[in-house]
């Protein structure tokens, strides 16, 4: 269980990584989509289900759709991949891992043990409806700010080709 | 209702797009100013008596089911929705004929009040996290209207904001995760009382960390600055006066003080770190605005020093620095927002921001060089001016902490930020006439009214300030002054 748990981890940071570095749009994408997963395990595994299920579903599976969707209405067939990754990924990489350690080493041994009582996991719902209502009312004010700047950035665009 | 501050910008901007398809301008204009004049008048009546009876806590109720959604309307959050909706309404009456170039009305004005919508959810929660959604909600609205030209500078800006914010969100979600971890709540009445023990103190440390990254980053502090000086200029003028007036000052500065004053607790640790970041903001601010040619970029830079002003009297902490940092949030949103719409005007006439290529503009442009010079003078601190007293007040509050090396910084910062003004006056407005501005002619109406009309409010604030600060500035004071008892008191539900 332990080694899954670090597989997910180092699969989350790779695909991470790898999202950033790689120039091509639609495999980025793709790179976003193996970390989404991963974090979605995590979440499994840290017995967040609720998140679990919504980062398949909207981050892994929603998102990557429209994203290769898009990707394939304006990709160029023209496009070089950049070697810049394969260089530069390895030495980040290691670079990450030891600040991380190190870092983590610290900080963990200082931290007090969390000073409430679990609750026992509620419904999505109740979740929703009860603890983090107000929340709701600012992520619709998101998926707004969202689509209102799609279309502020997509309007000239379309009347000048 | 306390929840129409949220609400009616919100439900505005779901129709503003809609209703553009019925009429391109005027009724999008004229909603949305409308709307923002009807939210200030509720704020100086409605949102008074609220706070003044000691009611502004509330929780809604949906079929006599208790919502979790608690609203906090004191003095603090009453001042800041009151600063909020006066520089919005200037900034729509300038946006009238301002966008008029720009195109689709609608989905700018839409923009526009999900920020406002987003800023005003921001400062009436009374927790982390739902502090944190409001302010992803008015950032993400504020990328789309800095970039709302398309050309490549405007982009490549808005992309730079947005990486710059993503990290300080990163950092502000950290300190959020760590506090939840501790606590398991993230209301500020919670946080404060498991706090205030003390016991918790290496916890507290690294939160404070991550949240002077975190917000010191949107509110452009040195030298987590880098960000402004691209994506200020680089927006529409009616937007680089909200994100400079308004934005950097509600996402930035108040969840600063809302959080390390009446969560955490100002204690001399977090003061001295706050009053050295208000310090260096203010002079390399300043020093860096010296050097500028252009315009709006010279107000930028300006911005990140006078927002070093408010830092440095929130972190001295006394009563007068205070009064003093809260009265500056107020007269530099002001002044800097009408500053940033006359660059605007001046951008609008001639096509240019570079004060190399203007020169005696103040000939053809009157009224826009008038409420320039006013804008310079009160951001600069010159009395009678609403900027004087605040600054006066800072200083005095910082005698009074004894911070006797930071007060002289702060009045040798308002010398030089005299000096740049003076440039901007001098190399724009002032001189003969250049050929090329010959056929230059004054902004249109809307554009005129929207700057005399701010430009004869910092007067009238300089001249009565008395009224301002005990109608407003007080009681947003005696909220600080409490700390965490204000929190544990009011904030918990």
């Amino acid at each position: 269980m332990q080694i899954l748990y670090l597989i997910s981890i180092l699969g989350l940071v790779v695909f991470s990584i790898l999202a950033i570095l790689i120039k091509d749009l639609l495999k980025a994408a793709l790179s976003l989509m193996g970390a989404s997963v991963f974090l979605a395990i995590i979440f499994f595994f840290m017995k967040a289900y609720y998140a679990g299920v919504f980062e398949i579903s909207v981050v892994a599976g929603l998102i990557t759709v429209l994203f290769v969707s898009t990707i394939g209405l304006i990709r160029s067939d023209d496009f070089k991949e950049s070697k810049m990754p394969t260089i530069i990924f390895p030495l980040f990489f290691i670079w990450f891992i030891i600040i991380d350690i190190l870092i983590l080493s610290a900080l963990v041994s200082k931290f007090p043990l969390p000073g409430f009582k679990v609750p026992e996991p509620n419904t999505f719902g109740e979740v929703f409806w009860h603890n983090r209502t107000f929340d709701l009312v600012g992520q619709i004010g998101i998926i707004f700010a969202g689509v209102f700047s799609v279309l502020a950035l997509f309007r000239k665009r379309d009347k000048n080709g | 209702m306390v929840s129409l501050f949220i609400l009616i910008p919100f439900v505005l901007a779901a129709f503003l797009p809609l209703i553009e398809k019925i009429s391109k301008r005027f009724l999008p204009d004229l909603l949305t100013n409308l709307g923002i004049l009807f939210l200030l008048i509720y704020t100086m009546t409605y949102g008074q008596q609220i706070v003044a009876l000691e009611r502004g806590i509330r929780q809604l109720q949906w079929f006599n089911e208790q919502l979790n959604i608690t609203f906090a309307l004191d003095g603090f959050s009453l001042f800041m929705l009151f600063a909020i909706y006066l520089v919005s309404f200037g900034v729509t009456l300038f946006s009238i004929d301002y966008m008029e170039h720009y195109g689709n009305k609608g989905i700018f004005y839409a923009l526009f009040m999900i920020m406002v919508g987003g800023m005003s959810g921001l400062v009436l929660a009374t927790d982390l996290f739902t502090i944190y959604v409001f302010l992803e909600v008015s950032a993400i609205s504020s990328y789309g209207l800095v970039a709302y030209g398309l050309k490549h500078d405007e982009l490549e800006a808005s992309f730079k904001y947005l990486m710059l914010s993503a990290v300080a969100t990163a950092f502000l979600l950290l300190g959020i995760m760590f506090i939840f971890g501790i606590n398991g709540s993230l209301k500020l009445g919670d946080i404060a009382d498991r706090f205030a023990s003390g016991e918790y103190r290496f916890v507290i440390g690294i939160c404070t960390g991550f949240f002077i990254f975190g917000f010191g980053l949107k509110a452009a502090l040195v030298p987590f600055h880098s960000w402004l000086p691209d994506a200020h200029p680089s927006a529409p003028a009616p937007i680089s006066a909200m994100l400079s007036g308004l934005l950097i000052k509600v996402s930035g500065v108040y969840a600063l003080a809302r959080v390390f004053l009446n969560v955490f607790g100002l204690n001399p640790a977090i003061s001295t770190v706050l009053m050295y970041l208000g310090l260096i903001s203010i002079l390399v601010g300043a020093i860096l605005a010296l050097g500028q040619n252009d315009i709006k970029r010279m107000l930028a830079y300006s911005s990140i020093s006078q927002v070093g002003y408010i830092i440095l009297g929130f972190g001295a902490g006394t009563n007068l620095a205070i009064m003093g940092a809260l009265f500056h949030i107020l007269n530099h949103a002001l002044a800097k927002g009408l500053l940033f719409l006359n660059s605007g005007s001046v951008e609008h006439s001639t096509g240019t921001r570079d004060l190399d290529k203007m020169g005696g503009l103040g000939k053809r442009m009157p009224i826009t060089a008038a409420t320039t010079v006013v804008g310079s003078l009160s951001v600069a601190g010159v009395p009678p001016l609403n900027g004087f007293w605040s600054k006066l007040f800072i200083i005095i509050g910082l005698l009074q902490a004894k911070a006797y090396g930071f007060a002289f910084a702060a009045i040798l910062a308002s010398i030089i930020t005299l000096w740049y003004y003076i440039i901007i006056q001098r190399r724009a407005f002032f001189g003969k006439l250049k050929e090329n501005w010959k056929d230059v002619k004054e902004v249109p109406f809307w554009m005129a009214v929207s700057t005399i009309f701010i430009a004869l409010i910092c007067i009238i604030i300089g001249i009565g300030f008395p009224v301002v600060i005990s109608n407003w500035i007080e009681p947003a004071t005696k909220v600080l002054e409490q700390g965490i008892n204000f929190a544990m008191r009011w904030l918990r539900l």
